[in-house]
């Protein structure tokens, strides 16, 4: 931790060198400039909820049982009892991940 | 009553409260202008420019204020980079090393106080900006090395030499240094 040297004629002569900055309507120009901050941060997350209901109902409703892991001759028939579960898991992942980055893209 | 930044801060978050803001803004206003302004070289609309878009940062930002550091220790990090984005886009970072300014002749001994001043903000000025950074929140804003170090994103060694290096430099270029080290 460092402390300004109290006998060092440059350290006093920059403390004495820093004056006040009277305000000037500064604060008031700053303020009237304000975004609306809480609008932003509900919309994002708005999106991120609406994208988990909707990951949360498209999972509850997802044919389990068809959700076995395929091997790679039944991918290439490309039957669609064994493609569409896993299409719908690929979408809902993909649609949370968009929802995240979006989300934290309106943070910035 | 007066409320501490810790209370306005939470106000603001919960509330959206913008006099609380203003309050937080009429707090660091003058800190964070005269920092701006040094890094300016005096460019005092600039400065004021840069201020008022890092006070709205600030607002849009405050919720990952986490409190580990001194708010204004915040504020001066988000000013600084304010500053680096339009120096970077006006190069000015790559133009501003300067070389050594001639030697003039010595002054009298009362002249030497006030001329002191004002030599000061001159030399102020011909310092990089990383070493005038480091020197106005080390030495005019009472930084330590280490809060310094987290505003200007660089490690704490560069703070450090950036203070030293700083200080010799104007040491060599105000004239009258050693009659007022004197006094």
């Amino acid at each position: 931790m460092n402390r300004p040297e109290d006998n060092d004629p440059l350290d006093a002569l920059l403390r004495e060198q820093n004056p006040h900055i009277d305000d000037d309507g500064f604060t008031g120009r700053v303020v009237a400039a304000l975004p609306r901050r809480r609008r932003i941060w509900l919309w994002s997350n708005i999106l991120l909820g609406l994208t988990a209901v909707g990951s949360a109902l498209a999972i509850h409703w997802l044919p389990w049982e068809n959700l076995s892991v395929p091997d790679l001759s039944a991918l290439l028939s490309l039957n669609p009892q064994v493609l569409l579960p896993w299409l719908l898991v690929l979408s809902v992942t993909a649609s949370l991940t968009w929802a995240i980055m979006a989300a934290a893209q309106w943070e910035d | 009553m007066s409320f501490t930044d810790a209370d306005l801060i939470a106000r603001v978050l919960s509330s959206e409260d913008q006099h609380a803001f203003g309050e937080l803004v009429r707090r660091y206003q003058s800190p964070v202008r005269g920092f701006l302004a040094r890094l300016t070289r005096g460019d005092a609309h600039l400065a004021d420019d840069l201020a008022q878009e890092t006070f709205v940062k600030a607002w849009r930002k405050l919720q990952t204020y986490r409190g580990s550091a001194k708010f204004s220790t915040w504020l001066f990090g988000i000013a600084y980079n304010e500053y680096r984005t339009v120096a970077r886009q006006r190069k000015e970072l790559a133009l501003e090393d300067v070389g050594e300014p001639p030697a003039e002749p010595a002054k009298s001994a009362a002249d030497s106080r006030s001329d002191l001043r004002l030599d000061l903000t001159e030399a102020l000025k011909e310092l990089h900006s990383s070493e005038r950074a480091a020197i106005v929140l080390c030495c005019q804003n009472g930084l330590t090395h280490e809060e310094a170090a987290q505003v200007l994103d660089c490690p704490l060694g560069t703070v450090k030499t950036n203070v030293l290096r700083g200080k010799e430099k104007l040491r060599r270029r105000l004239p009258d240094y050693q009659h007022y080290e004197s006094t």
